[in-house]
């Protein structure tokens, strides 16, 4: 098993399958708050998503005590949607780019069971956000071991870099 | 080799976290694996913390706590009962549609309580501090404060939508 080098075989040449379509769920969220619907963002909007932390309260997991105190600092919680929406925008954007997969694996699986913690119990028809969560946490976190090796950046990145980041006698895997 | 052990290993503590977080999330929202339910599908609320003093003012602690997230819930009727079921005094669907809002504290700033003209509007998660006033002396004893909600029902999911209170 080789795992270090640029080589390709056919199960990476798969995976572009799923890792586009994974990454545009947090990219094209970034695009509707700040491209289509910009009042989205706009705390005064009657649109704004802080509105949607609310209702992740009554049945959150874990986190209920920061979400009440965000919801009662509306400063704190637009710098959050910022940071937040931003996040989206880069680890999304770099898992469709098949840049530093490994990284935005990691990233994307925190990010998506940041909000299947709160909004995991809710969906009027199927236990939709749940399965949002689910399934794209687990697909996330496969993409921080396979990482990307075809129709990607990591794949030119790999055969100049096989061994990864290298920090004094650390390889840091990010791609 | 031993790399490809300590590969091995950390694939498979993350076969754990992402089945183990699927099933527990599982568990803990839906209590899928026990008594199966969705909290999205009918609104609900709770009413613990709500206060009636002997004056005939009612402060109705009113958070929903089930349903939909993008709509209602709507309140239309508001009670006070004897412990025998009996009504004592009650707000209609029209005193509740216009509940000014200067008589309401919302917890959170987004997504208030208020009165639409038609109803009280609880959006979910919201958790708010509904002042109405009976204009009638209210003699000491317990009393049960229950809400309606549109769709006719005063219980979801195993509770009910009021509070026993103590008149001092």
């Amino acid at each position: 098993m080789d795992r270090s080098e640029g080589s390709i075989d056919g199960t990476q040449m798969a995976l572009p399958i799923l890792r586009i379509t994974l990454g545009w769920m947090f990219f094209s969220a970034f695009l509707r708050r700040v491209v289509n619907v910009p009042a989205k963002m706009n705390p005064s909007s009657s649109a704004y998503v802080g509105g949607k932390l609310i209702t992740f309260i009554p049945h959150a997991w874990l986190i209920s005590g920061v979400l009440e105190y965000t919801l009662e600092h509306p400063a704190l919680l637009y710098e959050f949607l910022v940071a937040w929406t931003a996040l989206e925008a880069i680890f999304g954007l770099f898992m469709i780019l098949g840049f530093m997969s490994r990284l935005s694996g990691l990233a994307l699986a925190l990010l998506v069971w940041g909000i299947g913690l709160g909004a995991g119990w809710i969906g009027t028809t199927c236990l939709d956000e749940w399965q949002i969560a689910a399934v794209e946490g687990a697909a996330a976190l496969m993409f921080m071991f396979t990482g990307s090796r075809w129709l990607s950046l990591d794949q030119l990145i790999a055969k100049k870099y096989p061994q990864g980041l290298r920090i004094g006698r650390w390889h840091i895997h990010l791609w | 080799m031993a790399m490809d052990r300590k590969y091995v290993a950390a694939v498979l503590v993350f076969v754990v976290i992402a089945t183990g977080l699927t099933f527990a999330s599982y568990q803990v929202f839906f209590a899928g694996f026990t008594h199966l339910t969705n909290y999205s599908k009918t609104p609900g609320y709770d009413l613990s913390g709500t206060q009636l003093f002997s004056n005939g003012t009612l402060d109705l602690q009113i958070s929903r706590v089930d349903g939909p997230d993008t709509y209602g819930g709507f309140i239309v009727l508001v009670q006070i009962l004897y412990p025998n079921d009996t009504v004592l005094y009650q707000w209609n669907v029209s005193q509740l549609g216009h509940v000014p809002q200067s008589a309401i504290r919302n917890e959170f700033p987004l997504h208030p309580v208020q009165s639409d003209g038609f109803a009280l509007v609880v959006p979910l998660g919201q958790n708010a501090t509904v002042v109405l006033q009976a204009h009638r002396y209210i003699s000491p004893g317990t009393y049960i404060v229950r809400v309606y909600d549109v769709d006719g029902q005063y219980a979801a999911y195993g509770r009910k939508f009021q509070a026993t209170v103590a008149v001092g």
